[in-house]
């Protein structure tokens, strides 16, 4: 039971991890490699807002996503802009925005293991005979809310039926008025900001640690390789498949291998069906 | 009256002002102090160098030749903790320390094994004393030195290696097994060398002495979630949870011992558990863990009367308690160089060494002389005999020393839920 429990666990968080990225590159065909150093700057900013400012937590929390968001629209509005649809060029600005963010974090104080986010709720609780601490079950909860909330707001809403169309054709939805540099401002906003939402969630398990922005963005790049790059349904499935894979070998093989699991899964997918489990890029291509 | 209190206070001020002549006269010695400064174990051992150098400083500097000279640090950030920086990052600094900054002395690191063990022949090129006071936990640094002393004869550590604290962590298992009659271990280790090693060892170490280890699990770098491990370790009725680790990920670790009521009680080597801020940061639930801190004064305690002293110094100076592993050591080093150049009574590097091998003196951490052969510091349980370990337990938001029982301030928790 504490395989299911645990793997369910395992996966949202890491679909919470790949969630920003893969809203991005779906919409705009932009890999943020700064997605993980968004991840640690909501974090530390809201820590920052918390204990120096003395900001309510539920105050910072909404000004720290809010803030990544707005880096994230910045990012694109300065530097993606220019070299758009150079895509070795946009893998490395992106990759050394976050660099730099996350050395800039290291400089600036982000040192030592004491930087952490408060729990929503302390204690636990004991489910079908295996223990569990409440705030993973709030990011369970939370976790799926989210995943419905993204799917209505995509069907839905105005802007999102917009990314929706620009992710579909971009040319036909040039033509039919909408603003393709736009809509990447507000995809790189919202996949920033879904980054720094799941720093909230997933952050109080642990601490702020400029290490966890390289580690946030090997699983999102994990997950998204696999599922297919911008399929969303992909990248949930294939967060279920990695984290139930990493449960499952910790349980039967060895904790050793659980990291391997996640770059193990990327080669196989590589090798087999390079657009990923539900990818629409270079399909014809392979089926050709 | 009044004039003589004015005469007394010129004449004062004359004597004063011609001791800092001579001194600012007299070239400083230079301290290179190659550190990962990004890290606890860097920044807390530049502190401790600082404060030493400081305290010298104050009190006239180093007698050497019939006169007084004064220190001076040059810090070096050599990244070498930093993921995927190579090695030659760190040589690089070294060599930049002892051309450019003109070091006479190295003290500090650098922090990573492998690291220190390519440095080691950079300083036989450079003929430069160095004390190696944080990081490098391989017992192959000092073994180097016995196996080769006419090239590595200027390496010094005066901390601890792997071999060691293996051996301190087996008392402790012992003291517990007669005490509370346990037997049943389980050890989860992170996948680095220093950590496969000790969770090796220590498994070997509890097998020969009659505990029954249920597993040992190895956690790759940035794993985030052990409850498959805590649970093993619960089904299998695990007493003591064995912890070797210096990823940031522990803390996750930790959270979820104290979440889930893991009734093992954890101890061992984890970075996360030592800053003083740590139990407030993780809530209090870093409480009844045991942390080894490789040398007292890494926090307060009453080991020698030195300890104290250290530590509120350093407090006073830097706001805090000492955080972690490598303060005292580094500030302690600084007092073993004073004393071996005023020994030796020259800067030149072959004296020096001499002089280190000869000083025997009580430190923050007990007493403190090199074994001649290998220039590893001298390691035992009682503080009048060698350099003592620091076994902290977290309670009630404190660290306190619990081990070794010759230099402990209290005695051991359990958590209630594990009766």
């Amino acid at each position: 039971m504490e395989v299911l429990v645990y793997g369910i666990i395992n996966s949202v968080i890491l679909s919470l991890y790949a969630l920003g990225f893969t809203l991005v590159y779906s919409i705009s065909r932009l890999p943020n490699f700064a997605h993980g150093a968004l991840y640690v700057t909501c974090g530390y900013l809201v820590f920052v807002l918390t204990n120096s400012i003395g900001l309510p937590y539920p105050a910072a929390a909404v000004v720290g996503i809010a803030a990544t968001a707005l880096i994230g629209a910045v990012i694109y509005r300065f530097i993606l802009i220019r070299i758009r649809g150079m895509e070795i060029s946009e893998i490395i600005a992106t990759y050394a925005v976050g660099l730099a963010i996350l050395e800039g974090l290291r400089w600036g104080g982000l040192r030592g293991m004491t930087f952490v986010l408060p729990t929503f709720y302390p204690g636990s609780v004991t489910l079908f005979d295996v223990s569990i601490d409440i705030q993973r079950l709030i990011i369970v909860a939370i976790g799926i809310m989210t995943f419905a909330g993204l799917y209505l707001f995509t069907h839905f809403s105005r802007i999102g039926l917009a990314l929706r169309g620009i992710a579909q054709d971009e040319r036909a939805a040039m033509m039919l008025g909408i603003d393709s540099d736009m809509t990447a401002v507000v995809s790189l906003a919202i996949g920033s900001g879904l980054a720094g939402f799941a720093a909230i969630l997933v952050l109080p398990l642990g601490n702020i640690v400029v290490e966890a922005g390289y580690t946030v963005l090997i699983f999102a790049i994990a997950v998204c390789i696999i599922g297919g790059l911008g399929s969303w349904s992909g990248a949930i499935i294939s967060s279920f498949i990695i984290g139930f894979a990493q449960i499952l070998t910790e349980k039967f093989l060895s904790s050793h291998f659980t990291m391997l699991v996640a770059v193990l899964a990327i080669i196989v997918t590589l090798l087999l069906k390079p657009s990923g489990l539900f990818g629409k890029q270079k399909e014809l291509e392979e089926r050709v | 009256m009044r004039r003589s209190v004015v005469s007394v206070f010129l004449s004062l001020c004359l004597i004063v002002g011609f001791t800092l002549t001579v001194n600012a006269a007299e070239k400083p010695i230079v301290i290179g102090a190659p550190l990962s400064t990004a890290f606890l174990y860097g920044w807390d051992a530049e502190r401790g160098i600082k404060l030493a150098v400081e305290e010298i400083n104050a009190a006239g500097g180093v007698a050497v030749g019939g006169k007084k000279r004064l220190f001076s640090v040059e810090v070096i950030d050599t990244r070498d903790l930093e993921p995927q920086v190579p090695v030659s990052e760190a040589l690089l600094g070294v060599e930049k320390l002892i051309l450019e900054k003109k070091a006479d002395f190295l003290i500090g690191g650098p922090v990573r094994s492998e690291a220190a063990l390519a440095a080691m022949d950079l300083l036989n090129k450079y003929k430069k004393v160095s004390i190696v006071t944080t990081g490098v936990l391989t017992p192959a640094y000092t073994k180097k030195v016995e196996d080769n002393y006419a090239k590595y004869k200027y390496c010094f550590r005066n901390t601890s290696h792997v071999g060691v604290m293996i051996g301190e962590f087996a008392v402790l298992f012992d003291d517990l097994k007669k005490s509370q009659g346990f037997n049943q271990a389980y050890i989860m280790v992170q996948d680095v060398a220093h950590a496969r090693g000790g969770g090796e060892a220590m498994k070997k170490t509890l097998t020969e002495r009659g505990w029954t280890v249920g597993d040992m699990k190895v956690y790759p770098t940035g794993t985030t979630d052990y409850s498959v491990g805590l649970t093993d370790a619960a089904k299998k009725n695990s007493q003591v949870l064995f912890l070797w680790m210096d990823m940031p990920e522990s803390a996750i670790l930790l959270k979820q011992w104290s979440d889930m009521k893991s009734k093992a009680l954890p101890m061992g080597f984890v970075n996360a558990a030592e800053q003083p801020g740590f139990w407030k940061a993780s809530g209090g639930r870093t409480e009844y863990l045991l942390v080894n801190l490789v040398n007292a004064g890494n926090s307060p305690s009453k080991t020698t009367p030195w300890t104290m002293k250290f530590c509120d110094a350093y407090k006073k100076k830097w706001g805090l308690e000492p955080e972690g592993y490598g303060t005292s050591s580094s500030y302690m080093a600084v007092y073993q160089l004073k004393a071996a150049i005023e020994k030796a009574n020259s800067v030149d590097s072959d004296a020096v060494v001499k002089g280190l091998e000869d000083i025997d003196i009580m430190g923050v951490y007990g007493r403190m002389r090199f074994d001649k052969k290998s220039h590893e510091i001298i390691p035992s349980l009682d503080p009048k005999e060698g350099a003592v370990t620091s076994i902290i337990q977290w309670q009630a938001g404190k660290r306190v020393q619990v081990f070794p029982p010759k230099a402990a301030d209290g005695k051991i928790l359990y958590p209630p839920w594990a009766k």
